[in-house]
């Protein structure tokens, strides 16, 4: 049986993708490493060149001999580990995350190629027309969330548990402003195709971070807990954890888990290109139809991985810039912030979608634009200042309860302390219980 | 409690022979009988409190290997060589997981396995180009229930609840039951799918010829295959059964806000009477 050409196409496209995207992985590292040094003034990687030659080459072979290191490294099993979760654990989160990019476009199109047997123009997507793209994305970074739990439970450390435990928790918890961010996008569009997205930024040149700046908030900030990078690094944790869930792994194995884990920043930079920042379109360079030449098609190849690599270079510097949340506070910004702000990003996209229309009839296309591109701008103003006024400006560390075990005295004096604190502005709930009874401790007691 | 437990993994091959309408039904009768008895056999010898016995698992084993040739066999044939295969495989995985699911004593492995019934039988749903219900089963179901569960499953003990409340108490009636209602729903959905079925009592052989002169047409317009599929399902949704949508919406609503109101109040009262909340 002879594999048709679009068979072949598709491998080798899997082959171009799977092999780009692990090149980039190894240079990401020192890339990150060359950025952790200049953000802290130091010179990081820069010795390591070809092989037994004195050429330095800035430090470029070091993801070399990284990966021969790590790969050569002893593999250990600890002996009081479940043998087969935590051999399954590091192929399952692997797996997941590279299975990922049959649904992402790394490109626009090839010019047509006149070739029997082959659609023309050949997008650059392993499995063009799948119409439920994004849900798919969607469907394969939930499923990275087992290789995290499996790795963590299956390492029977504590370490490597709580890691786990915290990770689930985290990932399922982002995934929905994730979701309401992503669901801006697909009304807008009207599609679940992400080059569908794509190409439609192209043709209105408006890109969806100016038109709904709300959920491009809320879907960076999503994407970054998603991909558990700095400040949302809970599940590693390396000074709390020593590593979180992989900490029980070493060598080949502990390798795949942080190729994983560095993949989904990368799905994650390029989600936030595709749907939010216009794909490969830039204005007055790439134009926007499907019929293009060869020289135009290797340029928006060229702006495509040149904005992936920005957003990238975005989340290396983040994660120097910022200190890591602690558990509460990351609970409290996706459910108490993230996810009202989601809806409210939903809510006026929706509006702005369902009266463009009329809008057009009474204004003319480009007034109705601006008033389109306006509007949630508004909101996103609106939002910021509500939730910057809602949500405490400081955070104190000191427990929010006091100890309800000791004797009534000592109960209405701490009490009177964290009721007089100013800080504990988001704890209502708490804090309306325990007020009440600070006024009067005997009810308490008899209650 | 003992039945829906075992009678998963036979619901399981259910779904994915059901998946596909009409496919059963074509080979004779007695290869689906075989199929039945063997996999009823092969579960009640698999189940935990089944034959007490060394060699019952091997001989499980090899009943269910039986079985699952049967209902290959029994089924009607897919388009291409290699949707065949990838059908074959996908079912497999749901079918044999699932009985995994049931026959496995701990609770995380049970996950696992109920985890990867999820991945075939979404698996299937692909092969068959319903291409939103299988990536729906998987962000739904795998993705966010499942996960619960092992997360809860986890922070219980390793060994979870007590036998009772793990594994079946009375295999032998539940392979038996699971069994005969697959058997059932299998041949009657079966004669549904045929064209032919409504005229009500015909002989076998005649339905069965129908059936083939009707295979062709049967298979050619499906909705799925048309580009716009995802967009109808959405119209047909928010269209003609916008109201239960609706429903459903406020009902998963009201139980998140009693969730909630349920444990505050919990906390609540725990603070008045001088408990330790967390």
């Amino acid at each position: 049986m002879i594999p048709s050409l679009e068979t072949i196409a598709a491998l080798v496209k899997i082959g171009l993708l799977v092999g780009g995207l692990m090149t980039a992985a190894a240079y990401l590292v020192l890339v990150e490493r060359w950025m952790a040094a200049w953000v802290q003034d130091r010179k990081g990687p820069n010795r390591v060149g070809i092989p037994l030659t004195k050429i330095r080459l800035f430090g470029l072979g070091q993801p070399l001999a990284d990966g021969l290191k790590i790969i050569l490294k002893e593999d250990f099993t600890p002996s009081h580990v479940d043998r087969v979760l935590y051999n399954a654990a590091p192929l399952v989160i692997l797996a997941a995350s590279l299975a990922i990019f049959a649904a992402i476009p790394f490109g626009s199109v090839l010019p047509p190629l006149g070739i029997d047997g082959l659609p023309d123009p050949v997008p650059f997507l392993v499995a063009p027309g799948f119409s439920v793209g994004i849900l798919w994305v969607f469907a394969l970074s939930s499923i990275a969330v087992y290789g995290v739990l499996l790795g963590g439970w299956a390492s029977n450390n504590k370490y490597g548990f709580l890691g786990g435990l915290r990770s689930s928790a985290q990932l399922v918890a982002y995934e929905i402003p994730l979701g309401l961010g992503l669901l801006g996008v697909v009304l807008a569009s009207g599609s679940l195709e992400l080059d569908v997205v794509m190409t439609q930024q192209a043709n209105t040149g408006v890109w969806y971070a100016f038109a709904q700046p709300l959920g491009f908030i809320v879907f960076l900030v999503a994407a970054f807990a998603e991909a558990a990078r700095l400040p949302f690094d809970l599940p590693e944790a390396e000074q709390e954890l020593v590593g979180g869930y992989h900490t029980e792994y070493s060598g080949i194995k502990l390798l795949l888990f942080l190729v994983a884990e560095f993949l989904h920043m990368v799905t994650a930079a390029f989600l936030i290109v595709i749907l939010f920042l216009g794909g490969w379109h830039l204005w007055g360079v790439t134009g926007s139809g499907d019929d293009i030449t060869w020289a135009m098609a290797l340029i928006r190849f060229g702006v495509f991985s040149a904005k992936v690599l920005a957003v990238i270079l975005f989340f290396m510097l983040v994660r120097w810039s910022w200190p890591r949340f602690r558990f509460d506070q990351l609970m409290n910004l996706a459910w108490k912030v993230m996810l009202p702000l989601g809806i409210a990003n939903l809510v006026i996209v929706a509006v702005v979608e369902e009266f463009r229309p009329q809008l057009v009839e009474a204004l003319g296309s480009s007034a109705a634009g601006w008033v389109a591109i306006l509007l949630p701008w508004g909101v996103f103003f609106a939002g910021w200042i509500t939730a910057g006024m809602l949500t405490p400006s400081g955070t104190d560390n000191r427990p929010i309860r006091p100890n309800v075990l000791s004797d009534d005295g000592v109960f209405a004096a701490e009490h009177a302390l964290v009721a007089g604190n100013e800080l504990f502005t988001d704890t209502s709930v708490a804090d309306d219980s325990v007020s009440t009874e600070a006024a009067t401790p005997a009810s308490g007691s008899d209650a | 409690m003992t039945l829906p437990v075992s009678l998963s993994p036979l619901l399981a091959v259910n779904a994915t022979l059901l998946a596909d309408v009409g496919q059963v039904a074509a080979q004779p009768r007695w290869l689906m009988a075989i199929a039945v008895a063997a996999a009823a056999v092969s579960l009640w010898l698999l189940l935990p409190k089944g034959l007490e016995n060394r060699r019952a698992r091997p001989i499980g084993v090899v009943l269910g290997s039986i079985a699952l040739a049967c209902f290959a066999l029994a089924g009607r044939r897919l388009g291409s060589l290699g949707e065949e295969a990838v059908f074959l495989l996908v079912a497999g995985v749901a079918v044999v997981s699932a009985t995994a699911t049931i026959v496995t004593r701990s609770p995380v492995y049970a996950a696992i396995w109920f985890a990867m019934t999820l991945a075939g039988v979404s698996g299937v749903l692909l092969v068959l180009d319903a291409q939103f219900l299988g990536v729906a089963t998987i962000v739904v179901y795998a993705g966010a229930i499942l996960v619960m569960f092992l997360f809860v499953l986890m922070l219980a003990q390793p060994s979870g609840l007590a036998s009772y409340d793990r594994v079946s108490s009375e295999p032998m009636l539940a392979a038996i039951a699971g069994a005969v209602l697959v058997g059932l729903l299998t041949v009657s959905i079966g004669r549904l799918s045929a064209p032919a079925a409504l005229e009500g009592d015909q002989s076998v052989a005649q339905t069965e010829a129908e059936e083939a002169a009707a295979a062709p047409t049967a298979v050619a317009a499906p909705d799925q295959l048309r580009d716009d599929h995802v967009a109808r399902l959405g119209g047909e949704l928010f269209g003609r059964h916008l109201v239960a949508v609706e429903a459903a919406g406020v009902l998963l609503f009201v139980a998140l806000v009693g969730a909630i109101a349920v444990v505050t109040r919990g906390e609540a009262a725990a603070l008045a009477e001088g408990r330790p909340t967390r």
